[in-house]
């Protein structure tokens, strides 16, 4: 064997503190972000283990059907009152929204799609309590403290997840969708309508979802609006309406076990229907985001 | 399907393999080592699907050794075996034997990290380190090993650059990032940050595919120079750029079960004007692939 | 982009392309409408305060109430956001400085590491945490979260570290209920998601050749991780992080329901305080005149803040992507 050859047998075999050194390294590191990947996902089922537990000896019929100021107290307003609110808003919303995000994505030039985005993300990052606070400057002295109100609060905040979420389902059709539509002589406006928007639809109604699980669970834009109350409300949205969220956030902080029990038992319904429908909504395209 | 061993007493007058080659040889610089490359039976998978199927074949040192054949012979994966770059895939492995000058280069005992040290590698894409400047992309290598004095490596940043044949049209511009050269400048950069840690072989994955003509001739005549001191093993889909820049040729094909395998090996001008078999003359000829 | 040139595309011209497409873009501009009202609003509501307080006097004091005798024996209401304006910041300080690190490594452990199988059933669970409604975290964290971290965390600290250092100190004797420790820490486990997710993308989108140049040169996966990955993917971390930061900010209900509604700006972290937030939500109901215009200040002050992270975050993000394309 050469001089040469030895010194490969070194540079390979050679037992190099500096190497060992690097590999250990690489290990420890290794099993760093793994501890941190764990770390990212125990919250959610210390939550859902938690609020299970507490909320179980709570849950029984009374407490579905039942109204708070019954002999055997129940959240029944509050859970129609969360559909009511949640409904309209995004009644409101869906037609604003998807038409907004039609726009963006299909007919806006350049420059306004840049101020139409810029727009929706300054909307999305404004806070639930300024979205409250807009509601009880503006829609209050007009509407009072009511389920109008509250359900417009609700809309502001929803509005431009449904906006975002439909522009970018439909960007995502491919152009030769729309050429062979077009091409046929269909004109532009049922194109975007019957063919486009027809294909991206299951986004569009992932992100209606998605809003609609938010509408459900927020709470600041109602205490200032909505209010609460005690009353079964249906349908009369001219006056104030109870809320699941509201509930819990009242309840919390109560010092009788029962009103803190169905705090809790509040909470695991609130918590199963928004995880019900994220999972729903997110479970088909759940490959795709990885590379 | 006659299959031909590569390697074994084909080559007449050249310097035999193996570790005898070194004696054979004036050593150009003192460090260099003898760079014989030996595959036995070497296999690649991607899970279960098996890639590169029992190829058998010697590089020889200092040398040209170019790796032809139609798309998806394994060709790339094969070569990836060598510096260990193929097992970085989820679910890759590789059987068989490898060995640099009598060294195992799978043995359990061995850091792949050494091993890819001692093995540089080109790719297809030129892939410079865009937050990196050019001299800290040639630096990068040996900046791994540890702290090294500036004047050191500012000489081993020079001579990687000189060797590359890149320091004239750079030396006034080290630190500007390694993306703002043009394509050929850049992969000329990959091949200095490359040779920057005096690697034995240096394996080129279609190293020109990416390129303009005019680049390209460039690289191919800094192979030629290169391969005085080191061996170079280059997979190349375009046969004008194996006859012009080789010594050694191994054709490869693939079988029934989409795996590649080796047809044959010889010395370039042999395979290219008196190739031994037919599945060889046919792709020469351009009738396939 | 292709889609953009559709309005260009000439297909079959009706009548109703024209109302169509105005109709639509009422949309946006409903959006523009939307936007200049809730500033507008905010603006004229604060205007009573604006004409007695300057901004800055605003924005400086730390008490939220304090009267001041005038010479002519009446007395005027000073108002003051700073004790408000100190919750929220190192809340939302607190929460980032968990969350930004071990949101990135486990970032790095999805891109990096994960086989498939685990890469997608785990990205799918950590998104899942953005889908509970904050007052459910408010709701856990009042009841268990703060005793556990009262009784731990903030015990151990306190009774090292915090011996030398004031405002990580406990007052002896008197373990608070809640604290602004407490609501960082909540509000880190709940941007954890946003980090993750946001991290994870621009990590990905680091082409794959140049990882494996550096590892070709014999570098350990870390090393191509500390000195290719990162630094490529840097500017999008720090939006991913700007992001979480903007959305610390703004998170209202659980964070008030862990702060406690303390006065003053606290003299150390294991002590209740007030964030913007849970000061707007405890005070507007009692609030009239002057005092409510001054929440109204607090809002119109919470809402620049996330503005100019949004916009910010655009910025950077833009910046990004010409700098993928160039590379």
């Amino acid at each position: 064997m050469t001089e040469a050859s030895k010194s490969i047998r070194d540079e390979l075999l050679k037992p190099d503190s500096g190497s060992v050194r690097r590999s250990r390294i690489d290990w420890i590191m290794r099993r760093v972000f793994e501890a941190s990947a764990f770390l990212t996902v125990l919250p959610l089922f210390v939550v859902i283990m938690f609020v299970f537990v507490r909320a179980l000896p709570w849950l029984n019929p009374a407490f579905f059907f039942n109204n708070p100021l019954d002999p055997e107290p129940g959240i029944f307003n509050a859970i129609i009152g969360s559909i009511q609110m949640s409904g309209l808003a995004m009644l409101i919303t869906a037609p604003i929204g998807i038409a907004g995000g039609v726009y963006l994505s299909e007919f806006a030039s350049s420059r306004v799609v840049s101020i139409g985005e810029t727009l929706i993300d300054i909307l999305l990052g404004v806070p639930s309590i300024v979205a409250g606070i807009f509601a009880y400057l503006l829609l209050v002295p007009v509407l009072g403290f009511s389920a109008w109100a509250g359900s417009l609060a609700l809309a502001v905040l929803t509005l431009p997840i449904v906006m975002r979420t439909t522009q970018e389902v439909m960007r995502l059709v491919p152009v030769s969708i729309r050429e062979a539509s077009l091409a046929l002589g269909i004109p532009v406006w049922r194109t975007t309508l019957l063919v486009t928007l027809r294909t991206a639809f299951p986004g569009v109604l992932t992100g209606l979802v998605l809003a609609l699980s938010r509408a459900l669970g927020e709470t600041a834009p109602l205490i200032f609006t909505a209010k609460g109350t005690n009353a079964l409300n249906f349908l009369e949205f001219g006056t104030t309406m109870n809320a699941m969220p509201l509930v819990i956030y009242r309840y919390a902080g109560a010092a009788e076990d029962q009103l803190v029990g169905q705090a809790w038992a509040t909470a695991l319904v609130l918590m199963a229907v928004a995880l019900a429908m994220n999972v729903a909504v997110r479970w088909r395209t759940i490959d795709s985001r990885v590379a | 399907m006659i299959r031909v061993d590569g390697g074994q007493g084909t080559v007449p007058g050249r310097v035999a393999q193996g570790a005898e080659g070194g004696k054979h040889r004036e050593q150009s610089a003192p460090e260099a080592s003898a760079g014989t490359v030996e595959l036995r039976g070497v296999e690649a998978f991607y899970g279960t699907f098996r890639a590169v199927n029992n190829v058998s074949m010697d590089i020889h040192p200092r040398s040209v050794t170019a790796l032809i054949g139609p798309s998806g012979c394994g060709k790339s994966t094969l070569l990836r075996s060598i510096n260990r770059m193929h097992e970085t895939l989820l679910g890759a492995s590789v059987k068989g034997s490898i060995h640099l000058d009598g060294v195992d280069l799978y043995s359990s005992d061995l850091d792949p990290v050494r091993v890819r040290r001692v093995i540089g590698m080109v790719f297809q894409k030129p892939n410079p380190f865009p937050t990196m400047s050019i001299y800290e992309n040639v630096a990068a290598g040996m900046r791994l090993l540890g702290r090294t004095p500036k004047s050191e490596l500012d000489g081993v940043v020079e001579t990687s650059l000189r060797r590359a044949a890149l320091w004239d049209e750079v030396k006034d511009k080290l630190k500007q990032p390694g993306t703002s050269l043009s394509g050929g400048q850049q992969q000329r950069l990959c091949i200095a940050r490359a040779v920057a840690v005096q690697p034995r072989v240096l394996l080129m994955d279609e190293p020109c595919s990416a390129l303009d003509p005019v680049a390209t001739l460039k690289i191919e005549e800094l192979i030629r120079e290169l391969a005085a001191d080191y061996t170079i093993i280059i997979v190349t889909h375009n046969m004008q750029q194996a006859s012009r820049v080789s010594n050694h040729t191994a054709f490869f094909a693939m079988d029934d079960s989409r795996a590649g395998y080796l047809v044959e090996t010889g010395l370039t001008t042999e395979i290219f004007t008196a190739p031994k078999l037919p599945l060889t003359e046919r792709y020469i000829a351009g009738r396939f692939g | 982009m292709e889609v953009r040139a559709l309005h260009s595309l000439r297909g079959a011209r009706v009548a109703g392309d024209k109302y169509f497409t105005r109709l639509m873009s009422a949309a946006v501009i409903t959006l523009g409408l939307l936007l200049i009202a809730l500033i507008g609003s905010l603006v004229s509501a604060s205007m009573p305060l604006w004409a007695v307080q300057t901004p800055l006097s605003f924005l400086s004091t730390p008490a939220w109430i304090t009267g001041i005798e005038q010479a002519d024996g009446s007395t005027v209401e000073v108002y003051g956001a700073a004790a408000a304006l100190f919750g929220t910041a190192v809340t939302s300080l607190i929460a980032v400085a968990f969350a930004a690190p071990i949101g990135i490594f486990g970032a790095i452990y999805l891109v990096e590491y994960a086989p498939k199988r685990v890469a997608i059933p785990l990205t799918f669970l950590v998104e899942l945490i953005a889908a509970i409604p904050s007052v459910v975290f408010g709701l856990w964290a009042v009841k268990d979260l703060s005793l556990r971290l009262r009784d731990s965390i903030e015990w151990w600290i306190a009774s090292t570290v915090g011996q030398f250092i004031p405002w990580l100190s406990e007052e002896p004797g008197s373990p608070s209920a809640d604290s602004i420790f407490r609501a960082g820490f909540l509000l880190a486990i709940m941007i954890l998601p946003m980090i993750v997710a946001v991290s994870r993308e621009f990590m990905r989108s680091v082409p794959v050749s140049l990882r494996e140049g550096y590892v070709g040169m014999g570098a350990t996966k870390w090393e191509s991780i500390r000195d290719v990955v990162l630094p490529t993917a840097r500017i999008g971390l720090i939006g991913a992080v700007l992001l979480a930061l903007g959305r610390a900010l703004g998170e209202t209900i659980a964070v008030t329901m862990v702060i406690g509604n303390a006065e003053g700006i606290p003299s150390s972290l294991f002590l209740p305080g007030n964030t913007i937030a849970s000061k707007i939500a405890n005070t507007i109901g009692e609030a009239t005149d002057v005092q409510r215009s001054a929440v109204v200040a607090l809002g119109l002050a919470l809402f620049i803040l996330t503005f100019v992270i949004s916009i910010l975050v655009r910025v950077l993000i833009r910046r990004f992507a010409v700098i993928k394309a160039v590379s």
